[in-house]
C-alpha cells in the first residue's frame, strides 16, 4: 500500500524504518520525502506478506501512517490527450491506449509531480 | 479522371466514398493508388495542435456616448487596437498584463471562454476625440453580444516540423514543451500521416478559398500562411522540415469548444490548441498516391534546442512510425517521446469530417488560386547591428584563484581589487569553480579555511563565441550577478557581470511575451 508517514523532529534521527525492515518480511520503497526541523513527511510503499505488522510498529513508535488510495488525479475533461505528459513520467506511468487516449496508472505513479507541472491544460491535480 | 463538381455531386446525392487519410493508406498499399484513386473520392485528413499565431478580430459594437478604443483588455488581456474605433484583434500567445497571473491566462484562454459563452470583462481606454468623446468603458460581454468574431489565423497547419530533444543539463521550457536535460525526452508535434498539408505536398488541390473543418465549424483557407516556404529537402515527395503553412479563418459564434482549447506551455506561454481538418478530393492517381502516404515514409529530424540559435544541430532523422511507438533510440539510449499535438483528437476531427461529407452536410470547394508550391524561401531576420559576441567584449585583465589559496589571500585579492566574483583555476588555467564574496564572508563566519570547500563546482560559464544576448538571458535565468568567460579548452579568459550586460543590451530581458 502506499501512505503518507508522517513524523515530529524528534524522531527523524531515529531508525525506525531500518528496524522495521529488519524485523518484518516487507519490501519499502520511499517515492517521495520532504523534511525540515519542524519534521516531515514521507510517501513510501509497503508491501510483503507483513505489511500489516510492519505498519502496526511504525505507528507504535510514534509515525503517523496515512495510507492513501490515489496519488494522482486527471481531470478527463480538461485533458486534450496531448501527450506532453507521457515522456516526462520518471517510471513510465503515463500511457496511451490504442486510441491515443491518454491514461496515468494510479499504481506505478509516485507521486514526483513532474507530469502535472508540465501540463499545458493543467488536467493532472497531485494528492499530498 | 473526376473533378470537384462531380465529387460534390456525388457527395449531394449520398454516395461519395470518403474514408481518412489513415484508411487510404492501407487502401493505397493494398490496391495500389491506381484503384485508389478510381474507388475513392474524398480523403479526410485532421489535426489538433498548439498553434501560436492564431487570433480572431473582434468587433464590439459602439457605446453611448461613443469610444474610439486605444488600449483594449479582455480579462486583464491585450488586444491590439490600431483598428477602427471598435474593432480590434486578440492574439492568442498574448501573456496576461497582470504578471501574477502571466502565461496562465492569456490571449488562448479569452478565446476559448467566449466560445464556451462565457462572460469577460472588456476594459477600454481613449484618448477622445470630438466625435469619440467617452475615455474610458468597464463592462462585461458574452459572444453573442459581439457584432463579428471572426478568427483569423496567420499561420496554422505547418506541413511536418521539427522534433525537439536537450543536449544540455539543464531541463528547458520551451514551445515544443518541457525538455529534459542529456537527451531525456523527445517531442514532436506534427500528426504525421492525419496532417493535412501531408496529405497534399505540392498543393494540388488546397489553396485560397478551400472550404475545410476548423474548430468545430467550417472555415476557409484564405492563403498561403506566414513563413510559408517551398524550397526545402522532402523525401517521398514530402518535406522533411516545415513547409507549407495556411492562413485560416472562421466564424467564431459557430464554434465548438470541443475542437479548440486554451493552453499554457509551461514557462513559455499561453498558446491555443485548434481543431483543423482538411477534405482531400481525389481527382487522380498522383493525388491518390500522395495521401496514401504511411507514418513510416514521413521524414522528419530531430534537433537539439539546447542550442538557442536560429540553425540548431540536427542530431538525427527519423519518421513519425518510431515517434508514435513511443520510444526512439538515440546514441545507443531508448528515449520516451512525446507527441504534443493530439493524435485522438486527429482522428476524431478526420472521422467528424468524414461523417459531414457522408451525411452532405459538406461540399468542397475549388481553390481560386492554389497555394504556391515554388519559389519560397525564408528569409532570416537580420540584425543590421550585429550581435555582439563574449570575445568582442572589453574585460578587465582577470584575477583568479588557485584551489589551494588561503581563504584569508582570497578576501584581500576581492577588496583590493574591488570584485565580487572570482574564478578557481588549476595550473593551466582551467576553470574549476567559482567563489563570490558572499561565500568568503560566509567561510569566514563559519571558520572554514579552505577554498575547496567553499567554492562552487558547478559553475554557469559564458563561450567566447556566444552572442551576448544570449548571456543576458543566461544570468536572468539563474539569477546570477555575474559568470566567467571561458575558451573552447574550458580556460578562464575574463570575467562578465550582469552590470556590463545591462549596459550593453540596454535593458533586463524579462520572460514571456516572446513567440516564435
Ligand atoms: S499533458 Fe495534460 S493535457 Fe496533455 S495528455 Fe497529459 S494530462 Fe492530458
Ligand atoms: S506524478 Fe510523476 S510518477 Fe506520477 S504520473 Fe506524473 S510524472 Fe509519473
Amino acid at each position: 500500500m502506499k501512505a503518507w508517514l508522517r513524523f515530529l523532529p524528534s524522531i527523524i534521527g531515529k531508525a525506525i524504518i531500518s528496524e522495521a525492515i529488519k524485523r518484518y518480511d516487507i519490501e519499502f520503497n520511499i517515492l517521495r520525502a520532504h523534511i525540515t526541523p519542524r519534521g516531515g513527511k514521507m510517501l513510501v510503499e509497503i508491501s510483503g506478506p507483513e505489511e500489516k505488522e510492519s505498519i502496526k510498529f511504525i505507528e507504535e513508535q510514534g509515525i503517523e501512517v496515512n495510507p492513501i488510495i490515489r496519488v494522482v488525479k486527471k481531470d478527463k475533461d480538461k485533458c486534450i490527450d496531448c501527450g506532453a505528459c507521457i515522456s516526462l513520467c520518471p517510471v513510465k506511468a503515463i500511457k496511451v491506449e490504442e486510441d491515443w487516449t491518454v491514461e496515468i496508472d494510479d499504481q506505478i505513479c509516485i507521486g514526483c509531480g513532474f507530469c502535472a507541472k508540465s501540463c499545458p491544460t493543467k488536467s493532472i491535480i497531485l494528492f499530498e | 479522371m473526376k473533378t470537384i463538381d462531380e465529387i460534390n455531386q456525388k457527395i449531394k446525392n449520398g454516395d461519395a466514398v470518403v474514408v481518412t487519410a489513415s484508411e487510404m493508406t492501407e487502401i493505397v498499399a493494398e490496391n495500389g493508388p491506381e484503384e485508389a484513386a478510381r474507388e475513392v473520392d474524398v480523403v479526410t485528413t485532421g489535426t489538433f495542435g498548439a498553434m501560436c499565431s492564431s487570433g480572431a478580430f473582434l468587433n464590439f459594437g459602439h457605446s453611448d456616448p461613443p469610444i474610439k478604443m486605444a488600449r483594449t483588455y479582455i480579462n486583464g488581456v491585450e488586444l491590439y487596437s490600431g483598428l477602427a474605433a471598435v474593432d480590434a484583434y486578440i492574439g492568442a500567445a498574448q501573456p496576461n498584463k497582470d504578471p501574477e497571473i502571466g502565461l496562465d491566462y492569456g490571449g488562448a484562454h479569452v478565446i476559448e471562454d467566449l466560445i464556451k459563452g462565457e462572460e469577460v470583462e472588456l476594459v477600454a481606454e481613449a484618448y477622445g476625440t470630438d466625435c469619440y468623446p467617452l475615455k474610458h468603458v468597464e463592462t462585461l460581454i458574452t459572444l453573442d453580444k459581439l457584432n463579428q468574431a471572426i478568427m483569423v489565423n496567420p499561420r496554422n497547419c505547418y506541413q511536418n516540423y521539427a522534433v525537439a530533444v536537450n543536449s544540455t543539463d539543464e531541463t528547458l521550457y520551451t514551445y515544443m514543451g518541457t525538455l529534459l536535460p542529456n537527451y531525456g525526452n523527445v517531442t514532436y508535434s506534427s500528426a504525421g500521416e492525419l496532417s493535412p498539408l501531408i496529405n497534399d505536398p505540392h498543393f494540388q488541390t488546397i489553396g485560397f478559398g478551400t472550404r475545410v473543418f476548423l474548430c468545430g465549424t467550417e472555415g476557409y483557407i484564405v492563403g498561403e500562411g506566414t513563413q510559408h516556404s517551398t524550397e526545402v529537402e522532402r523525401k517521398h515527395g514530402v518535406p522533411t522540415t516545415s513547409a507549407g503553412t495556411l492562413m485560416l479563418k472562421g466564424d467564431m459564434k459557430k464554434m465548438n469548444p470541443e475542437f479548440l482549447r486554451a493552453a499554457t506551455m509551461p514557462n513559455y506561454g499561453p498558446t491555443l490548441y485548434v481543431g483543423v481538418g482538411i477534405p482531400i478530393p481525389i481527382l487522380d492517381e498522383d493525388i491518390a498516391a500522395s495521401t496514401g502516404i504511411s507514418d513510416e515514409e514521413i521524414t522528419c529530424k530531430i534537433v537539439d534546442y539546447g542550442v538557442p540559435r536560429r540553425e540548431r544541430p540536427v542530431v538525427k532523422e527519423t519518421n513519425y512510425k518510431e515517434l508514435k511507438s513511443g520510444k526512439i533510440e538515440i546514441e545507443g539510449v531508448e528515449v520516451p517521446t512525446s507527441p504534443l499535438s493530439s493524435l485522438k483528437k486527429a482522428r476524431i476531427i478526420a472521422e467528424e469530417l468524414k461523417k459531414l461529407i457522408e451525411k452532405s452536410e459538406f461540399l468542397l470547394t475549388s481553390p481560386i488560386y492554389r497555394l504556391p508550391s515554388r519559389g519560397y524561401t525564408l528569409r532570416p531576420l537580420e540584425i543590421r547591428k550585429p550581435s555582439i559576441l563574449v570575445r568582442e567584449l572589453e574585460s578587465k585583465p582577470v584575477i583568479v584563484t588557485r584551489p589551494d589559496e588561503n581563504i584569508k589571500d582570497v578576501a584581500r585579492k576581492l577588496v583590493e581589487n574591488n570584485i565580487n566574483h572570482i574564478p578557481v583555476v588549476d595550473e593551466k588555467g582551467v576553470l574549476q569553480g567559482i567563489v563570490t564574496s558572499w561565500d568568503i564572508a560566509d567561510a569566514v563566519a563559519k571558520g572554514k579555511t579552505s577554498l575547496r570547500d567553499v567554492m562552487t563546482r558547478r559553475v554557469i560559464i559564458a563561450r567566447e563565441d556566444e552572442p551576448v544576448e544570449v548571456v543576458a538571458r543566461r544570468i536572468d535565468k539563474y539569477d546570477i550577478s555575474g559568470l566567467p568567460i571561458v575558451d573552447s579548452n574550458n580556460k578562464v579568459k575574463g570575467i562578465i557581470t550582469a552590470e556590463d550586460i545591462s549596459r550593453l543590451v540596454g535593458k533586463k530581458m524579462g520572460r514571456g511575451g516572446e513567440s516564435i
